[in-house]
């Protein structure tokens, strides 16, 4: 297992979290202002977040379970692909898991995929499955 | 009124702009920290020109998640909350987005089909290009629409 350190160290298999945190209407509204979503269901009487806002879930796993950060290498993100099965409330207790399921080179480069679990923290209902890949070093072979 | 199969949406261009990538810089920690404040971060390669540099980039590069959010708006100004709220949105970054490159979110409907819920279940391309119709991201969204 290579969490507890960079996130550069992660491997198959990892397991980050599972963590609980409820989604506030303040995170909704910045996250959907920064994004430029001002359409009325993210800005006004808002009810669930986007279903793009579960990658900072990624985020908060890597803080969690990669206390020492990035690593000697930028992360770029290669694709992002989330299946929705419910809207994400504000204000219930959510639980949030991922699982690193590859670790691959292509072309010289290091690929990460974790897949995120996030559901209800009470009733376990699932909200969002996200399949989130990262490059772990632009620069050719400077992660391996 | 339904879209039609074949139908195509576009959003207005837009340049990517320093401050629009620093946005999505700043909003990662205050997501975290959920303080009401604005929280920010150490250098980044979307806003800091010399980490960007040092990690072998040419100059700062937009968060993929940018592009992605722009077509999540695309889909919910055509397709309501329903866009956000059942179905599956994938994109994949094939070229990078460097600052002030003009962005273009679109989408196309590719299927939709009736099912025994009641739903209507679009498949729709959809993409980013640039100023001059070159795809920097693609991918594919499913979104379950329902008679309101």
């Amino acid at each position: 297992m290579a969490v507890g350190r960079y996130v550069t160290d992660l491997d198959k298999g990892d397991v980050l979290g599972p963590l609980d945190y409820t989604m506030s209407r303040f995170v909704v509204r910045e996250y959907c202002h920064a994004n430029e979503l001002h359409q009325d269901c993210f800005q006004n009487e808002v009810r669930f977040a986007p279903p793009t806002l579960v990658h900072l879930d990624k985020l908060r796993l890597y803080k969690h379970a990669c206390p020492a950060g990035t690593g000697p290498t930028a992360r770029v993100h290669y694709e992002y692909d989330a299946t929705i099965h419910a809207p994400i409330p504000v204000g219930v207790p959510l639980r949030v898991k991922g699982t690193v399921t590859e670790r691959y080179e292509k072309k010289g480069r290091q690929y990460v995929v974790m897949e995120i679990d996030l559901r209800t923290a009470k009733d376990d209902q699932p909200l969002i499955t996200y399949r989130d890949t990262v490059i772990l070093a632009y620069k050719q072979g400077a992660a391996s | 009124m339904k879209p039609a199969v074949g139908t195509q949406f576009r959003l207005a261009p837009r340049m990517m702009t320093r401050e629009r990538m620093r946005w999505y810089v700043d909003i990662q920690e205050t997501v975290q920290q959920d303080t009401g404040r604005i929280v920010t971060q150490p250098p980044t390669i979307h806003d800091d020109d010399a980490y960007a540099k040092k990690q072998g980039l040419p100059g700062i590069i937009s968060d993929g998640m940018v592009s992605t959010n722009w077509i999540l708006g695309l889909l919910v100004d055509v397709f309501g909350a329903d866009a956000a709220s059942k179905g599956r949105l994938r994109t994949k970054y094939i070229a990078p987005i460097y600052e002030d490159d003009v962005v273009v979110a679109c989408a196309k409907i590719a299927s939709a089909l009736d099912n025994e819920h009641g739903e209507t279940v679009y498949g729709v391309e959809v993409w980013c290009e640039d100023g001059t119709g070159k795809k920097l991201t693609v991918g594919d969204a499913t979104i379950h629409t329902r008679a309101h």
